[in-house]
């Protein structure tokens, strides 16, 4: 059987996919909430992609957490297939413990201790 | 530099500095490179983020480890979804698949040709009772036509026997003068009455 999805999707030139935030649509000002999304590279940033992997609330809510959600199948397929995750979806899997903790991370939260314990 | 806005991004605009009349926002982009620098910006140099060094080789040395570590997971990745595609294309459960795929294949072709036959013969059966009927009405036709043929020639004899009957009452060139003679002596009178109730009255006045 012809795969019609690879027929479909459109042909880019040197694109690849990425594992990035896009926002969700829902229209609310000061009220952001993302989707963990994986997409060409070249598309907009909530334009068309090719599947929804997991989200993200950025704000905590009663209990005080933020919530997150991850289709860790799909996240191995598509990384399998040549998927490269940006710096925020990277950061949030090191916190989840599927990747290992991003550099960037580890300094600034060392850095914001120094400035606690300075004073 | 700056933009007239209004309506929604009201909020952003009252946390900058909100002394003008009309209300602002910061815009990228509205200056180009030959415009001349404002006067508050004269003297400002662009200085990069301060580093430090002891912290630049602990986190070189992170950004090391932790690509070494990504690039690993990759392959590890790509070597699981190339086994998941190989083993469903050849493995051990493919084969049974196609198996009772074809098995599948067969029973439903038997079956197929099992209906066509009963079909075929009941077909058969329908074929042969129609062509019956269309024998028996076509020789009831004959029959009919055959009927009337003759209901036909009966009655043109029986006209003919009545015109036969007739003409011995027709004027002829020998029964003119004859025929002349009788008519003048016997005048008819055709003139009657009849009233309302229906009382026909033939007795007229002679001639």
């Amino acid at each position: 059987m012809v795969h019609l999805s690879s027929l479909l999707l459109k042909k880019y030139h040197g694109g690849y996919v990425v594992i990035r935030l896009a926002l969700a649509g829902h229209k609310q000002a000061n009220r952001p909430f993302y989707r963990i999304v994986a997409a060409y590279n070249k598309r907009a940033r909530d334009g068309k992609y090719i599947e929804q992997l997991g989200s993200y609330d950025p704000l905590p809510n009663i209990y005080n957490e933020k919530l997150v959600s991850f289709n860790f199948d799909r996240i191995k397929y598509w990384i399998g297939c040549g998927a490269h995750p940006t710096k925020p979806v990277a950061k949030l899997l090191g916190l989840a413990g599927f990747f290992p903790l991003h550099p960037m991370m580890i300094t600034e939260a060392e850095r914001r201790r120094a400035l606690t314990d300075v004073p | 530099m700056f933009q007239v806005i209004s309506g929604r991004s009201i909020q952003v605009a009252r946390l900058l500095a909100p002394r003008s009349a009309v209300l602002v926002e910061a815009v990228r982009g509205r200056k180009s490179r030959t415009d001349p620098v404002a006067k508050s910006k004269e003297g400002r140099i662009k200085v990069p983020p301060p580093v430090d060094p002891v912290e630049m080789v602990v986190l070189k040395e992170r950004y090391t480890e932790y690509q070494l570590m990504m690039r690993a997971l990759r392959l590890e990745f790509k070597e699981e979804v190339l086994r998941k595609k190989y083993e469903e294309e050849t493995g051990s459960l493919a084969e049974e698949r196609a198996r009772q795929e074809a098995e599948e294949h067969r029973a439903l072709m038997a079956f197929n040709n099992q209906e066509n036959l009963r079909m075929l013969k009941l077909r058969i059966l329908r074929i042969q009772k129609e062509k019956e009927e269309a024998e028996r009405k076509q020789v009831e036709a004959a029959i009919q036509r055959e009927q009337e043929q003759q209901e036909s020639i009966k009655e043109k004899e029986r006209d003919i026997l009545k015109l036969q009957e007739e003409a011995k009452n027709f004027i002829t060139l020998e029964n003119l003068d004859q025929r002349i003679e009788e008519a003048l002596d016997n005048p008819k009178n055709y003139n009657f009455a009849i009233d309302k109730e229906g009382r026909v009255v033939k007795q007229t006045m002679l001639q």
